[in-house]
């Protein structure tokens, strides 16, 4: 399995914080990654480098062959990325803001609106096509970001907590949305999540990061075996309460 | 699909989302309606009361409507852009179109293309409501008005970017400058006033700002003078001047957001 996305090295510093230190990561081309850890751990700042949105101190990230950030034009045509946390623009429908969105991935007039018609198929949402976005909730809000990452067929789709405060039948069909797109389309796919089983059930390999750095890196099934628990939920549980979590296991 | 070169269609989808914005958007409508016909009456009329009381003023209606007509043109160009810009962050839109190939020029254009548009329909209020209301022609100025309107909006979109940049360091909190900004340069470039009329403390920035030399020029030709074209060639090199330091200024901005992950606060 080729590497898609290449991460060497990434280290951030905010003031005399030190968010991400010396990060190594990788997504092979469809594979399923979930990038875990507790609240401060730096999942998101690692994504926010990956996407080009945050310059790291030191390191490299390539994606598809393309560097950033001199090449981050080319590489975002590579990845879909939605946010559970990020709401569609207001004062647009949800048709506009998808055709917004497939117009910044430079597909318009037809091949647009089937992607959208798709998207919005595959999600179970087209009757809300003609909504506005701020009339929508947030697990509406969800899938229509969902839509708008895969709008271009990426060939890696980056969620930051895409279920977060989801009630549990619409991140059950975010889930299987998502499991279509991967199994269909081959779409690789780095998922941060405080949802460990939807994580055990959605990914082949898990990344643990505590304190800035990677401390475990494999299959669900061998993270949760190397520190002794049954699931992922108990590892996460003892990293997050633990001061030594840094040292790590991998 | 684009490949990493520069897209129209990018480009156009920027303009088309804040076409699409600008339908629903009630302050922006006032901008483009209520804003333009209220400074028109408010400045017309004060300039019949001065006419009134000294017919042989020079600031009366036509000086006065000149000014703010003008004015709008600055108001207009700055307002849009600067708006267009922070319609993204209002809606915490940001991360999202940073996360895809759109680049930053084709944003920048995509956000002109309706800027400008946007500048031409409230030109039309401004100026059919000064003809309406006074009977003001604003084309009895003749073609001096190509440079300064180009001065004008050249400046205008100069403050845009220097909008966007504060906006870009010091997050949501510098929106407040993004008005301030204009209304500062309305009080110091002397719209209805000469420069000398101002408190002395001002003038060197006044005669900063390529501003000044535009709505100085502009009385000159109100007043029956021949066109200053010293006072327009300083004005336009100025302009000039002053959109590409904003250019630099916003660059550098922009690489400071991604350095220090600004881009959380709007997320």
């Amino acid at each position: 399995m080729g590497d898609l996305l290449v991460a060497r090295g990434l280290r951030k510093r905010f003031k005399q914080v030190t968010a991400v230190d010396g990060v190594d990561l990788t997504v092979g081309v469809g594979e399923r990654v979930g990038l875990l850890g507790a609240n401060g751990a730096g999942k998101t700042t690692t994504l926010l480098m990956l996407l080009g949105a945050i310059t790291p101190d030191e390191g490299t990230v390539v994606i598809a062959g393309h560097h950033l950030p001199g090449a981050r034009s080319r590489a975002m045509e590579e990845i879909g990325f939605a946010a559970g946390y990020l709401p569609m623009p207001d004062r647009l429908r949800v048709r506009e803001a998808l055709r917004f969105f497939a117009g910044l991935y430079a597909i318009d007039g037809r091949a647009a609106e089937e992607a959208i018609a798709m998207g919005l198929e595959r999600f179970r949402i087209a009757h809300l096509a003609e909504r506005l976005c701020d009339e929508l909730s947030s697990g509406q809000r969800t899938l229509v970001g969902l839509v708008k990452a895969l709008l271009h067929r990426p060939k890696l789709l980056v969620l930051d907590e895409p279920t977060a405060s989801l009630d549990p039948d619409v991140a059950l069909r975010v889930r299987q949305g998502l499991e279509e797109t991967c199994r269909e389309d081959g779409t690789a796919l780095l998922v941060t999540s405080h949802n460990m089983v939807e994580v055990e059930r959605l990914c082949e390999r898990v990344v643990f990061m505590a304190k800035g750095r990677v401390v475990a890196d494999d299959t669900p099934e061998a993270v949760a075996a190397a520190y002794g628990h049954a699931t992922l939920e108990g590892v996460f549980l003892e990293l997050a309460a633990d001061p030594r979590a840094e040292e790590g296991v991998a | 699909m684009s490949v990493g070169q520069f897209s129209w269609r990018r480009t156009w989808a920027v303009s088309r989302r804040q076409f699409a914005v600008l339908r629903r958007s009630l302050p922006k409508w006032f901008d483009l309606s209520v804003w333009p016909l209220l400074d028109v009456v408010l400045w017309g009329a004060l300039g019949a009361y001065v006419a009134t009381n000294d017919a042989g003023s020079r600031a009366g209606t036509p000086y006065l409507l000149a000014g703010i007509v003008l004015f709008h043109v600055l108001f207009q160009a700055h307002i849009a852009v600067a708006t267009g810009f922070m319609e993204e962050t209002w809606t915490r839109n940001l991360l999202n179109v940073m996360a895809t190939p759109l680049r930053e020029a084709e944003y920048a254009l995509g956000l002109a293309i309706y800027g400008f548009a946007k500048l031409a329909m409230g030109m039309v209020t401004v100026t059919l409501s000064a003809w309406v209301v006074y009977r003001f022609d604003t084309s009895s100025l003749g073609w001096v008005l190509v440079p300064i309107v180009l001065i004008l909006m050249l400046t205008g979109w100069a403050l845009a970017q220097a909008s966007i940049g504060l906006l870009l360091r010091y997050g949501p909190s510098a929106e407040i400058l993004t008005y301030g900004l204009i209304f500062v340069t309305m009080a110091v470039s002397g719209v209805f006033n000469p420069v000398d009329a101002l408190p002395g403390a001002l003038q060197p920035f006044a005669r900063l700002l390529p501003t000044m030399y535009a709505f100085r020029a502009l009385r000159t030709v109100q007043a029956g003078g021949a066109t200053p074209w010293d006072d327009v060639a300083v004005g336009l090199v100025g302009a000039v001047v002053a959109a590409a330091l904003s250019l630099v200024y916003v660059v550098h901005m922009l690489r400071v957001f991604r350095d220090r992950g600004f881009v959380t606060r709007f997320s």
